[in-house]
């Protein structure tokens, strides 16, 4: 039968890259069950036999976190072979108080003293023959950074494992806890098999352990009994049980470290240096702002746009040239003939409408591709002679021409379709359904990875812990973690990164607040739509676009005062500790594999409902019932679809909003697709009937246009992101409540916008009025309400 | 006594006291403060710590940092 053995140890002690170190790549990284803390075991490199859990870093075996209960649970429960306890050789004291309860559990211990480079370097020297004699376990120095002392360690757990020698802990508790102990484990635990994790137990038991009471099915009378044990030995001691326990466990820990650490020197190390700049109080916001520039900066606007519209344009598009070797001269050649060729088209437009050539001057119309918005521009007598001639003289620009062309995957796989000649649903379903389904998917894989791969590094370095720190005040007001911060600031370009960024707050419920809230930031897929709406409602108004980045804000706050005096958020906010690790430069595999693993699990778990979402959303947009029975549709017959028919029948909903009809409800289902596909829905609906905008403006009144922007941006996600949420909360139920919430708000404040709007644009007072009014006491009562679950 | 938000920076002290809830001081207690250790200040940011006890560094609210007395 296999080893297993379990790494156990503090948060921040380098237990993942010694895991990483020792299990190379056959790792297996899920979550425990039912719970969202992450899961990780491989296989050991040397010996495929002995298999390494990597348990999540805890500070004691208490039952107050999650991560605690889990590992604790799995070390009695499952009891491994044997158990590594990694140490941070810098900061022993706190680590071995760890080390004292792994001890008393009754499964062979050894200890792995880590990051033995940067102690030497300190110049302090550790006895570890000392210390193993004094716990009682064997201890082996290493680095996992530095690949040293691997096989020890792992040779040093298999044998333990193997001899099975019970592990009995050397320390021993003030005589009146002794006392205290001995009387719990005669009454209560002469029921459990194995004796060696009887001490634990007693320990436990003294501490008032509850899940260990429950566990072991304590009557009530026994509970009493021992407790009268424990309360003597309070009184004695003068201090609550648990008090003394940790502090005697401290004692103890001091006593050990005396006799087998020297310290160089005292003062300051250099990560309090470095904090001392970093998180100063003039200098922290700065410094702050510096990184979170260049995060964005690069994961967003640079780097990240172009691995996105790399991805989407050019694997998932049409193609892309290698090396992007030609695209600017193609894109040139392309502009220049369209401009010829639109020209011409004005011209002919203009011989059509007057039955004569123009004299003088032009128009000629100019749609841009992502908003559908037509300009008019003029054209002389002149430009149109030239066009002809670039017209006449200049072939349609083909991308061949300009570099090493490679045609994109849709592309590809219709040729591929049109030379089996096959029929035209399944070729819809494939191209439009499937390729574009997973396109949504792995479109955006690359920009997630740029940024996985920023905050990999700042995690690893230590600054993430910071940036907690800085803006914790701030965003605490409003139920949220300072980490927070982060993943709205990716979600103005992307919502998914951004709600996958939300990983690294600890707190479950910041998470999960923060979870819900960040989509409600316009990312770059809205701003098509508002460009859109801004110019076809507005007139091209220059406050719309800052007023979407207001709203979303605005719904952030609201959302987060309102939502933590709810019951499902209830409780007081943790108090604010945490422990900033020591910085240090990460390794390029750590950073490569937090980045891959995170990347992947999006793939793998978000993948599956966007891609069914858009295989539905497809089949109903290209099917309807027509007059000549149940077919196929074109593009432009929307109108008959299976998606109008359920946009006519959820129209309703949107009456209080004022865009009630089916048009719009539609163009928002096939928003949750992909939200620029908004756009697109909208230019074909109102197409049909002439000009986009024109007709645009006529379906909508400023205040129920800007309801319709409002709702649009507040609702429910993209497929995508939505599949990101999923992925995040790891719930079904959670999954809901954040897409239920983001519509039920997103709808409130559409009816508040459209119905106290109209006011304001001269519809007067009405029934509605009333009801807008209404939904503004509400949301004011949500936000002003006493919080009754505060203490 | 007086609380560690008062402390100066950069000077070693002694914990006296620890005041605060069950939950709250079994956690500080984890990471290393118990009455008796040795704690130093290594900045404030508006009555936020940073500090140092056993050899790490923890970051603690201007409430928390309020109920640790030295």
């Amino acid at each position: 039968m296999g080893i297993r053995i379990a790494l156990a140890g503090n948060p921040n002690c380098g237990k993942t890259t010694l895991f990483n170190a020792l299990t190379g790549s056959n790792q297996f990284v899920g979550n425990w069950p039912g719970v969202t803390v992450e899961y990780k075991e491989g296989k050991y490199k040397g010996d495929k036999e002995v298999k390494i859990v990597d348990l999540p870093g805890i500070y004691s075996l208490s039952p107050y976190t999650l991560e605690e209960v889990v590992s604790r649970n799995y070390l009695i429960d499952e009891k491994p072979e044997a158990i590594i306890n990694v140490i941070d050789g810098t900061n022993l004291e706190r680590n071995l108080y760890l080390t004292t309860q792994i001890v008393e559990l009754g499964i062979p211990v050894v200890i792995a003293i880590n990051m033995m480079d940067v102690v030497e370097k300190n110049g302090d020297k550790i006895n570890t023959k000392k210390l193993s004699e004094e716990i009682g376990v064997p201890v082996i120095e290493i680095s996992a950074l530095k690949n040293r002392g691997l096989k020890d360690i792992v040779d040093a757990a298999v044998k333990a494992a193997k001899e099975a020698l019970p592990q009995s802990p050397k320390h021993r508790f003030d005589g009146s806890v002794e006392h205290a102990l001995a009387h719990i484990e005669e009454l209560c635990l002469h029921n459990v098999e194995d004796e060696n994790v009887q001490r634990w137990y007693s320990i436990k038991l003294f501490e008032r352990d509850e899940k260990i009471q429950e566990k072991l099915g304590l009557s009530e009378e026994t509970v009493n009994h021992i407790e009268k044990d424990i309360a003597s030995c309070e009184k004695e001691l003068d201090d609550d049980a648990e008090s003394i326990i940790t502090g005697e466990r401290y004692n103890y820990i001091g006593t050990i470290i005396d006799g087998c650490v020297k310290k160089a020197k005292k003062g300051l190390t250099t990560s309090d240096k470095i904090d001392r700049i970093v998180t100063n109080r003039f200098l922290a916001l700065p410094i702050f702002a510096v990184v979170m520039f260049l995060v964005y900066f690069v994961s967003v606007t640079t780097v990240g746009s172009w691995a996105t519209d790399w991805a989407n344009d050019g694997v998932f598009g049409d193609g892309w040239h290698l090396f992007a070797i030609g695209s600017a001269d193609y894109n040139d050649a392309v502009d220049k003939y369209n401009e010829a060729d639109l020209i011409i088209v004005g011209y002919d437009l203009y011989c059509e409408g007057n039955g004569e050539g123009p004299t003088g001057d032009f128009k000629y119309p100019v749609e841009d591709e992502e908003t559908a918005a037509v300009e008019y521009r003029t054209a002389t007598h002149e430009d149109y002679v030239e066009a002809m001639e670039y017209i006449n003289s200049h072939e349609v620009p083909e991308p061949e021409d300009y570099g090493v062309w490679i045609p994109g995957i849709p592309v590809f796989v219709e040729s591929g379709l049109d030379a089996i000649k096959c029929n035209d649903a399944v070729k819809g379903l494939i191209l439009d359904g499937i390729v574009a389904g997973v396109g949504a998917v792995l479109g955006f894989v690359p920009q997630i990875l740029v940024l996985f791969i920023f905050l990999a590094f700042l995690e690893a370095c230590g600054y993430m812990a910071r940036v907690a720190f800085i803006m914790d005040r701030i965003f605490r007001k409003f139920g949220l973690s300072g980490k927070s911060f982060i993943p709205m600031l990716i979600g103005t370009g992307c919502g998914i990164p951004g709600i996958m960024a939300s990983r690294t707050i600890e707190n479950d419920r910041d998470r999960k607040m923060t979870i819900m809230t960040t989509t409600f930031i316009p990312c770059g897929a809205k701003l098509p739509f508002i460009a859109m709406v801004a110019g076809a409602i507005f007139g091209g108004a220059a406050w719309v676009a800052p007023s979407a980045y207001f709203l979303g804000i605005f719904a952030i706050i609201t959302s987060g005062i309102m939502l933590k005096k709810t019951k499902i958020f209830a409780g007081d906010p943790a108090p604010f500790v945490m422990e900033l690790p020591a910085y240090h430069w990460p390794t390029l595999s750590n950073v490569l594999r937090s980045m891959w693993e995170r990347g992947w699990s999006f793939i793998k778990k978000a993948g599956t409902i966007i891609l069914l979402s858009t295989i539905v959303v497809w089949f109903t947009t290209f099917f309807g019932f027509t007059p000549d029975g149940f077919r196929m549709l074109e593009e432009e017959e929307i109108g008959m679809s299976i998606l109008a028919s359920i946009g006519k029948g959820l129209s309703w909903i949107f009456i209080p909003l004022g865009f009630g009809d089916w048009e719009a409800t539609v163009a928002s289902i096939t928003g949750l697709v992909a939200k620029e596909n908004i756009v697109g829905t909208l230019a074909i609906i109102y197409g049909a009937a002439g000009d986009v905008y024109e007709t645009m403006r006529a379906a909508f009144t400023d205040a129920s246009g800007f309801a319709f922007l409002a709702f649009n941006l507040l609702c429910a996600p993209c497929f995508a992101a939505m599949g990101a949420i999923k992925r995040e909360m790891n719930n079904t139920k959670w999954f809901w409540r954040a897409i239920g919430y983001q519509c039920g708000f997103a709808w409130v404040i559409g009816l508040i916008i459209y119905q106290v709007g109209k006011l304001f644009t001269g519809e007067g007072f009405t029934v509605g009025t009333v009801f807008g009014i209404a939904a503004i006491a509400c949301l004011l009562y949500g936000l002003f309400r006493k919080d009754k679950y505060a203490n | 006594m007086m609380p560690l938000v008062m402390a100066p920076q950069g000077e070693e002290q002694m914990i006296k006291r620890i005041g605060g809830s069950e939950e709250v001081k079994r956690h500080l207690q984890e990471l290393g403060f118990v009455p008796g250790g040795h704690v130093t200040v290594v900045n404030e940011i508006g009555g936020n710590l940073i500090i140092n006890v056993k050899e790490s560094r923890v970051a603690v609210d201007k409430q928390l940092a309020q109920k640790l007395f030295i």
